[in-house]
């Protein structure tokens, strides 16, 4: 059983994160309801009686698909990493921290020039 | 393990990703093609690592979604930019550089 | 398990360019507009000197480095410095503001709608474009990467850490804004599509040889028997990936749309740099890893350097935009270097890369003069605009007519030199007919290069011409060193012969 402990001590510590994330966003965020909020996809796309003409995706559609893509990378990497990591040492460390760095730029980038800022 | 089916595969769909990119006329399916391409290259890769029993085909693996991921961010940048001056995606309307 | 060692010595070069770019980025985020420009350009030259002078104190260095993925030698020592050297002149022309009224070459914004509100705002402002820079170095990174690979996985994230900027790059034109992003555009799917097939080929070689680096891959020709299937169509496929890179026939159809649609100055650095990388990188592939079985891949490629040349001249009879006649002798030239590339010895690595230093020096050149032609459209590259451009301004079109003459071979200048020692590697490694065939083609080329001289100083100039512009410091010194290489590596080309001759010794 003992063997069992880290990994339900794991899920408790998840659980509550998660839960714990949600609740603080809901406590200390802003309370804003409009139209954009209210809609049952958040990331662009229309529901489907669409607009006449065709449904238009806005630009930010792609900037968001953009920004999933550096992490998506990052994991790429982190995983294989992460299987083994104490065999890696040292070198595989830093070389881990060197790359997350790098992986840091571009995003810092897109955070500085407004990417981030959804209008 | 004989990696003869996986390869058949794989050369099926780099077939299926060349023709994309030659037929099709939107920029976004073409550009889908390429990326169908950059998988079937992945499978014949990771089959031959199985084949010679060693990593390195896997890790080619790993640095080719990263390229393809790179390559997205690029390829939807020039194709929104066109898409949103000219209001289509289409290879033939971006024709002005005819001789 | 140990922890594997990195050369940083020697990777230097290489690491000093791709942290430039990255703090290039980190500018981009956080230092105030106003500051940006200045701010970018110093860096890329700082960061290109002290790469350069570190490649210089590495002369002479035989390192297998990284743990066996790249390799420091001669080949890609002297390509590294001569791609360096190139950018650097380069940067000139990408900093040049007195051309354009309201800036250099180069959209305020790439992302703003041409014709739009939001872009005549950002003109009127004189924004400039500064994120060309931190591009630049990623493709300059890339290049001086591609020659040095010395692995199959390293070689194609090299193609495309130089190749994904490229594409950008020449969506980012300020004037012809449509043709400059339809440009990417073909650039773009073309360039993936080739470097798909690329890596489609390597994975066959990697099945076929069951190890990555090219040593490994020379050895397994002589150890794996019955498998020549994979290797061969491995082969194929690679130099498929390649050729299309150097714009060889028939995978040269994206040059002449790109190198017109582009920005002036980006197609000077591309038409120079790329090639030079690309060639480099695929005489490394064919003599180190493919060098034992090069009585398969040289008829393939002596029918392409033959279809090469021909294609490349004749077409470059019909052309009526000058950028566009500059793209096909490009492919043209690709064609001669395919000649020496063929003969696969060590006379024919030292040819190629004399040929492939004075080639790149005359081409930043050439499209640099280019900007200087204007009126009130832009750069007029109408042929028929150039007509009596000698009376109205003698200097620029006499630089403009060494350059021209130095693509057609012409004694005392720098491809005269370049072409006799292709021609001379060809016929000791055997292909004779090929030389024949390349004097012809240079014989049509000569042709086109002396029309445009004829109609630069024997006809009469047209009504409402286009004016030289008076361009900063900057492009003058930088065309006036392409001019000057030009006619001493013509005069006296010993030095940088010998040099490349020292250098043409591939580490295996």
């Amino acid at each position: 059983m003992s063997l069992y402990a880290p990994v339900i001590g794991l899920i408790i510590i998840a659980a509550l994160f998660a839960v714990g994330s949600v609740v603080v966003s809901t406590v200390v965020g802003p309370k804003r309801y409009n139209r954009a909020r209210l809609d049952s996809y958040e990331c662009g796309v229309e529901p489907t009686p669409q607009p006449v003409g065709g449904g238009r995706f806005p630009i930010k559609y792609y900037l968001t698909a953009m920004t999933f893509i550096i992490f998506d990378i990052e994991i790429i990497f982190l995983y294989p990493w992460a299987v083994r990591f104490d065999q890696l040492g040292v070198f595989g460390f830093l070389a881990m921290v060197t790359f997350i760095v790098l992986i840091s730029v571009p995003f810092v980038y897109e955070w500085r020039r407004g990417g981030l800022d959804w209008d | 393990m004989s990696p003869t089916p996986y390869l058949v595969l794989s050369v099926i769909l780099f077939t299926i990703g060349g023709a994309g990119v030659l037929l099709r006329r939107n920029a976004l399916v073409a550009f889908m093609s390429v990326e169908l391409m950059l998988n079937a290259a992945n499978l014949a890769f990771v089959a031959f690592a199985r084949m010679h029993g060693n990593l390195d085909g896997q890790i080619v693996a790993f640095f080719v979604m990263v390229v393809a991921a790179a390559e997205v961010v690029v390829g939807l940048a020039i194709i929104v930019t066109i898409f949103r001056t000219r209001r289509s995606a289409s290879v033939d309307d971006a024709s002005l550089l005819k001789l | 398990m140990t922890a594997p060692t990195l050369e940083y010595a020697e990777l230097a070069p290489l690491i000093t360019v791709f942290g430039a770019a990255v703090i290039g980025v980190l500018i981009e985020a956080f230092v105030p507009r106003r500051a940006r420009h200045t701010v970018q350009v110093v860096l890329a030259l700082l960061a290109l000197v002290a790469s350069l002078v570190q490649v210089i104190a590495l002369a002479g260095t035989e390192v297998v480095a990284a743990v066996g993925a790249v390799v420091i030698d001669g080949p890609a020592l002297f390509l590294q410095g001569t791609i360096l050297v190139l950018s650097i002149i380069s940067i000139a022309f990408f900093a040049e503001r007195k051309l354009e009224a309201g800036g250099d070459a180069f959209a305020p914004a790439a992302s703003s709608l041409p014709g739009s509100d939001e872009e005549r705002v950002l003109v009127r402002e004189r924004r400039l474009q500064t994120e060309i820079y931190p591009l630049m170095l990623f493709a300059v990174a890339g290049m001086m990467l591609f020659p040095a690979a010395n692995d199959l996985l390293i070689m194609f994230i090299a193609l495309e850490v130089l190749s994904l900027p490229l594409y950008l790059m020449c969506g980012m034109a300020r004037r012809r804004r449509l043709l400059s992003h339809e440009a990417a555009l073909k650039y773009f799917l073309l360039g993936a599509f080739s470097s798909a097939v690329f890596l489609f080929g390597s994975a066959f070689v990697y099945g076929f040889a069951g190890s990555l680096r090219f040593s490994e891959i020379s050895t397994a020709l002589t150890t794996e028997i019955g498998k020549e299937g994979l290797l061969l169509s491995g082969v194929g496929l690679m130099a498929v990936g390649l050729l299309f890179k150097v714009g060889a026939v028939p995978f040269h159809a994206w040059t002449p749309d790109v190198y017109q649609g582009a920005p002036t100055p980006v197609t000077a650095f591309m038409a120079a740099c790329t090639k030079l990388a690309a060639f480099g990188a695929m005489v490394r592939l064919f003599y180190v890893a493919f060098g034992g079985v090069r009585s398969d891949w040289q008829p393939m490629l002596w029918a392409v350097a033959i279809a090469t040349m021909v294609v490349g001249a004749v077409v470059a009879l019909t052309q009526t935009d000058i950028k566009r006649m500059l793209a096909y002798s490009s492919i043209a030239h690709a064609g001669f270097v395919l000649t020496a590339l063929v003969a696969a010895d060590q006379t024919a690595t030292a040819a190629i890369l004399f040929y492939l230093a004075t080639y790149g020096i005359a081409t930043l050149g050439a499209f640099a003069v280019v900007t200087l032609v204007r009126d009130s459209g832009g750069e007029a590259t109408h042929l028929s605009k150039w007509a009596g451009l000698g009376k109205r301004s003698p200097i620029v079109a006499g630089t403009f007519a060494l350059f021209l003459l130095a693509f057609a071979g012409i004694p005392m200048t720098s491809g005269f030199v370049g072409k006799l020692s292709v021609f001379a590697a060809a016929i000791d490694g055997g292909a004779t007919p090929l030389v024949i065939v390349g004097v012809l083609a240079s014989a049509v080329a000569a042709f086109f290069y002396v029309r445009v001289i004829v109609l630069m100083f024997f006809s009469a100039p047209a009504e409402e011409g286009p004016t030289v512009a008076v361009p900063s410091v900057w492009t003058t010194v930088g065309i006036s060193l392409g001019a000057a290489a030009t006619l001493l590596l013509g005069l006296v080309p010993g030095p940088l012969l010998d040099l490349a001759q020292q250098a043409a010794v591939f580490v295996r």
